[in-house]
């Protein structure tokens, strides 16, 4: 929903030189394993993403995606395409806690508009905006397939679950003050969910 | 007929996401026979249970297997669609979270029985909490020797099983545009049989390949160790076993309920506590892609693919939305309309601008701007989208819109003479705002 403002030229721009590589000696080594569970290394695509969106601070600049690109031998222009299909990579930076609120069909049934309410008048923002400080990102999000613990909102990693526009706020608060659950964290969780525990 | 937990018997159990527990509750016992069978006896049994996709398509499963060539001058792909979206549905989110080592045991048997020595499941990316359970039992799996080189001892029996996560679309879901996405692409369909070879002829990498749904997986354990006679005396004729329903929306304990198939849909909702906030107006018993079935009409329903298709329905995927009467269809269907323009995925033309003129003309109705011949409008779009492109989410776009007409055309027209919800000002879900401007159709 919020993502549907990003497009490939408003965010993206122009493929940039090649040469100018980010990847850590860590990441490099994750891509060589993940490249290893398929016949092709073009099906490294969506995981090098991830990396990338890791590596690059939490989004996926231009210089991001080609180091993809790059890397997997593929040109600039499919690993864009990519990139610009998939709600999850960041094609601009989020705030430090991207929250994002189901209000799909049940969660719209049991409060979730009362949810979204909420944090649009304590934070300020409307769905699709980001706090002057950085602190938050706010989204709709589509179905997220925890329908029994309506109203759901996802924060990076965590589902968090049963949100009333009573409770909502304590989350928030908790939020502000938290780390975790950052799109960095959740970019690196991803990323190591591919990788077998003793590699 | 009535709730009955095979999959779910110990989801309750402290540490059964663990292998030693789920292995003392009698876990692996399906893989350890089936190591010592003929491949075509594995085949058999699958095929004597009657077990059909869990997916929502409802094809049965032993065909899919039996279709993938005896011989190995290719290799052999198994992949499981955990790619869980289809809103109202959340059991392959459970059954990851909880037992991913019944999952993973049926992807080994199917690897096992159709010479496939690589595996993929693919999980939506947003399921991080899932995968890490389902991560964590593949690592023990692999220390345990029942994954990698020489599996249960058996030389030459290899298996290796990968996360491939997703990263944010509901079109991957699809068969076709999950392999896409699998292979590095953009997640869109591709075309069909009789048009395309069938994946278990051409599928990854133009390779033999099973795509089954993480539910189907989870059943073949106890089909292998209890054998397929016995999980197909439970159910009903063409509908053999049990089935995961998500059960949400206006009820009292919102949950995953197992059942036998042909358990009445009734029966479902008291498992789940009764309606809540006023008497039952509609259900969705299949999640969003399928049609609306009205309070006076789900009497005679019951919850088997023969009895839903009959009643106008489908069983789909198990999401079981119940609303109340307060409910308004037509702003619920609004919703729905937006979804699907979200999640097109842009590749057919019917279903990319269809979906968007559904949603525009939905929102035009609920923002007060119905006009007259609007429904007329909406039942000519989705005439021009159902069964006019690759896959089905164009189709999946239209039902539903076309069965709350038919069930609640008064709502439309109330809507569009008296511009306001036929429900009362406290309508669920309330009124919208224009709280999203994003699916207007302003260039952005």
């Amino acid at each position: 929903m919020a993502e549907q403002t990003q497009t490939a030229n408003s965010t993206i721009g122009a493929a940039p030189a090649a040469g100018s590589h980010r990847f850590s000696a860590q990441a490099e080594a994750e891509l060589a394993e993940i490249v290893s569970h398929y016949p092709e290394k073009k099906a490294a695509i969506l995981p090098g993403l991830w990396i990338a969106q890791r590596e690059y601070g939490g989004s996926l600049s231009a210089a991001a995606i080609q180091e993809v690109a790059d890397r997997l031998e593929r040109p600039f222009v499919e690993v864009e395409g990519v990139a610009t299909f998939y709600t999850m990579y960041n094609l601009r930076p989020r705030g430090k806690h991207h929250l994002e609120v189901c209000t799909c069909l049940t969660c719209a049934c049991v409060g979730a508009y009362d949810v979204v309410h909420k944090i649009e008048h304590k934070l300020g923002i409307k769905p699709g905006e980001t706090t002057k400080d950085g602190a938050f990102t706010l989204s709709e999000a589509e179905c997220l397939n925890f329908c029994g613990a309506g109203t759901v909102m996802q924060v990076g990693d965590k589902y968090f679950g049963n949100l009333t526009a009573e409770n909502i706020e304590a989350v928030v608060d908790q939020l502000r003050a938290s780390e975790e659950h950052t799109p960095m964290k959740l970019a690196d969780a991803i990323v190591k969910l591919h990788l077998s525990a003793g590699g | 007929m009535g709730e009955l937990k095979l999959l779910l018997k110990h989801v309750d159990e402290p540490g059964i996401e663990n292998l030693d527990t789920y292995e003392k509750l009698g876990g692996y016992a399906g893989l350890k026979k089936a190591v010592g069978m003929e491949r075509q006896a594995i085949i058999d049994e699958v095929k004597a249970s009657g077990l059909r996709g869990r997916g929502g398509a409802g094809f049965p499963t032993w065909i899919k297997w039996n279709g993938i060539p005896k011989d190995t001058s290719k290799p052999h792909y198994i992949i499981n669609n955990a790619d869980e979206g289809e809103p109202g549905t959340f059991k392959d989110r459970e059954l990851l979270l909880k037992l991913p080592h019944m999952v993973i045991e049926g992807m080994i048997i199917a690897g096992v029985a159709l010479q496939a020595e690589v595996g993929y499941v693919y999980i939506r990316g947003e399921f991080v909490e899932s995968a890490q359970a389902t991560r964590k039992a593949i690592d023990q799996a692999y220390k345990k020797g029942y994954l990698g080189k020489n599996i249960c001892g058996k030389q030459g029996l290899n298996f290796e099983l990968y996360i491939h996560m997703g990263a944010g679309s509901y079109e991957c879901g699809e068969e076709s545009a999950l392999m896409s996405s699998l292979m590095g692409e953009r997640g869109q369909p591709r075309l069909k049989f009789p048009h395309a070879p069938l994946p278990v002829i051409e599928g990854v990498w133009k390779c033999p390949t099973l795509i089954n749904n993480t539910e189907t997986y989870a059943a073949v354990p106890h089909i292998l160790a209890n054998g397929g006679a016995w999980y197909g005396a439970m159910g009903t004729e063409r509908s053999k076993g049990t089935k995961l329903f998500s059960v949400s929306g206006h009820v009292a304990r919102p949950a995953n309920y197992e059942v036998e198939m042909g358990t009445p849909l009734l029966q479902l909702v008291e498992l789940a506590g009764g309606v809540t906030g006023g008497a039952l107006k509609a259900i969705i018993p299949g999640g969003s892609s399928v049609q609306i079935v009205p309070a006076d009409q789900v009497a005679g329903v019951n919850l088997d693919y023969e009895s839903c298709s009959a009643a106008g329905t489908l069983l789909g995927s198990g999401g079981c939305m119940v609303f109340n009467e307060n409910t308004d269809i037509v702003i619920l269907m609004k919703r729905t309309a937006e979804f699907y323009a979200h999640e097109s995925c842009g590749k057919c033309t019917p279903c990319r601008e269809g979906t968007r003129w559904i949603y525009k003309i939905m929102e035009r109705i609920v923002s007060g701007g119905g006009q007259k011949g609007d429904v007329e409008l909406l039942l000519n779009i989705c005439a021009n989208i159902d069964g006019r492109s690759y896959c089905a989410l164009g189709d999946a776009a239209a039902w539903p819109i076309v069965a709350s007409i038919k069930h609640y055309r008064h709502e439309y027209d109330y809507w569009i003479e008296h511009k306001k919800s036929p429900v009362g000002p406290n309508c669920i879900p309330p009124v919208p705002e224009v709280m999203n401007p994003l699916l207007t159709l302003t260039p952005v």
